[in-house]
């Protein structure tokens, strides 16, 4: 028989994680809606981008760039990868690591010099733990990833491109499909193939669709087509990129708010059980304090 | 948006964080690469580079004034979109860092074309916001 206090005192701690689970839970969904709102403000910014890279297109330009062809020989490779923090959001940066882990390995028996860099606590240790050496670690990119911060970043990789010290940027991160859907993925960053996601999509749906109204605009170039495209790859990277780092932040959060709820719904599932172990031993034990009674006076007589 | 709109002009100025103004406005005045070009109604299409400097949207008699930093500006149908990757308003711009700055890039070792740009990068930028610094101490509104 089941001691009532034990399982009390269990009851107890039980409720207690529930509180803080829930507390968790709110807070998620806070940060969540946050966050969403600064990854839809971002895309004010892509859609007028692309739609400047269509016009730019548009006007006959041959859209070539450095960063835009793949190099002959892949000497210098870099795996960037994008986790959390903080733990307690279910799969959220084990399957990070996972996919890290793999596309690592590709990378390593692939390309001759390779370096890893990490951003997030969870990811770090995680590859520190299998003996990975970590050439640059980031922490401080929270749920509110700045763009400054990530443009610093993105500097550096484009001027280890142009300066022939990379060939190739693979970055893994969570892409935010829907709020009921994100999937780990993992994308090769530089060479850029295309400018701007689907952008190649887009200027040819637009070209379609607007021949008649758009195409018919003559757009003055200050101070030349060449000249601008050269700013605008450079910068359609590091969008790119900032928004890498947007979707992995609402992401987290997603998984977090859902890890919490599941958790939430656990704990009071198992205190519903626990209540009812307690109450059962509980009765068990007066009714046997009653039937040592009886025995008891059964005896006297 | 392909739509022709022939009676006002509209100022979007976007960052990759957000929108930082999305106005009606009679008069815009942007900070290219090689100086600084006026816009108004029924302008021309264009697709330009910025530079950095002051931004200053015309609406009846209030002028509002930011600092750009780089970019691109595009105009068609009456539809300015400055794609910058910060704008600051003017009076937030602080003068006495701005002159930190130029002081620091001014006295720095560059060697090598990059470190060469970025120092010139870094001089114009710190310029630019000086120059609005000391015209917002100037004129008081």
């Amino acid at each position: 028989m089941a001691n009532p206090r034990e399982l009390d005192k269990r009851r107890k701690s039980i409720r207690n994680m529930r509180r803080i689970t829930r507390t968790m839970e709110l807070i998620a969904t806070a940060r969540f809606k946050k966050a969403m709102d600064r990854a839809a403000a971002a895309t004010a910014y892509t859609d007028r981008i692309t739609k400047l890279v269509a016009d730019l297109t548009q006007a006959g330009l041959e859209v070539s760039h450095p960063l835009l062809e793949p190099r002959d020989a892949t000497g210098h490779a870099k795996l960037l990868v994008l986790t959390g923090n903080r733990g307690f959001c279910g799969g959220f940066n084990s399957s990070l690591l996972r996919a890290g882990l793999s596309r690592w390995q590709e990378l390593a028996d692939q390309v001759p010099e390779c370096s890893l860099e990490v951003s997030g606590k969870k990811g770090i240790a995680g590859f520190t733990f299998r003996d990975q050496s970590i050439a640059q670690e980031f922490t401080h990119f929270e749920d509110k990833p700045a763009f400054g911060e990530v443009e610093v970043i993105a500097d550096r990789y484009l001027n280890d491109y142009t300066s022939g010290n990379l060939d190739r940027l693979d970055l893994v991160y969570m892409k935010y499909e829907s709020i009921s859907r994100q999937s780990v993925a993992v994308e090769t960053l530089l060479p850029l193939g295309a400018l701007v996601d689907d952008a190649g999509n887009e200027a040819g749906a637009e070209t379609s669709t607007d021949r008649g109204t758009s195409s018919t605009l003559q757009y003055e170039f200050l101070p030349s087509p060449e000249s601008i495209l050269e700013e605008v790859v450079p910068t359609s990277f590091k969008v790119k990129l900032f928004k890498c780092f947007l979707d992995s932040a609402v992401s987290e959060q997603i998984a977090r708010m859902i890890a919490m709820k599941a958790a939430t719904e656990n704990a009071g599932e198992l205190i519903k059980g626990l209540s009812m172990q307690y109450n059962r031993a509980r009765q068990g034990r007066i009714t046997s304090e009653l039937m040592d009674l009886i025995g008891g006076v059964e005896a006297l007589k | 948006m392909s739509q022709e709109n022939r009676d006002s002009l509209q100022c979007v100025v976007v960052t990759p964080e957000e929108t930082v103004i999305d106005v009606a406005a009679d008069f815009v005045a942007i900070p290219l690469f090689d100086g600084e070009v006026g816009i108004g109604l029924n302008h021309s299409p264009m697709i330009g580079r910025l530079g950095y400097g002051e931004l200053r949207i015309g609406r009846g008699e209030d002028t509002t004034r930011h600092y750009v930093d780089g970019g691109f500006v595009q105009v068609a149908d009456n539809q300015v979109s400055v794609l910058t990757n910060r704008a600051i308003p003017a009076e937030d711009v602080d003068g006495d860092v701005a002159a930190e700055l130029l002081r620091s890039a001014l006295g720095r070792k560059a060697s090598g074309d990059e470190q060469l740009t970025i120092r010139e990068r870094t001089q114009a930028q710190a310029r630019a916001q000086l120059r609005m610094a000391r015209k917002g101490l100037s004129r008081p509104n």
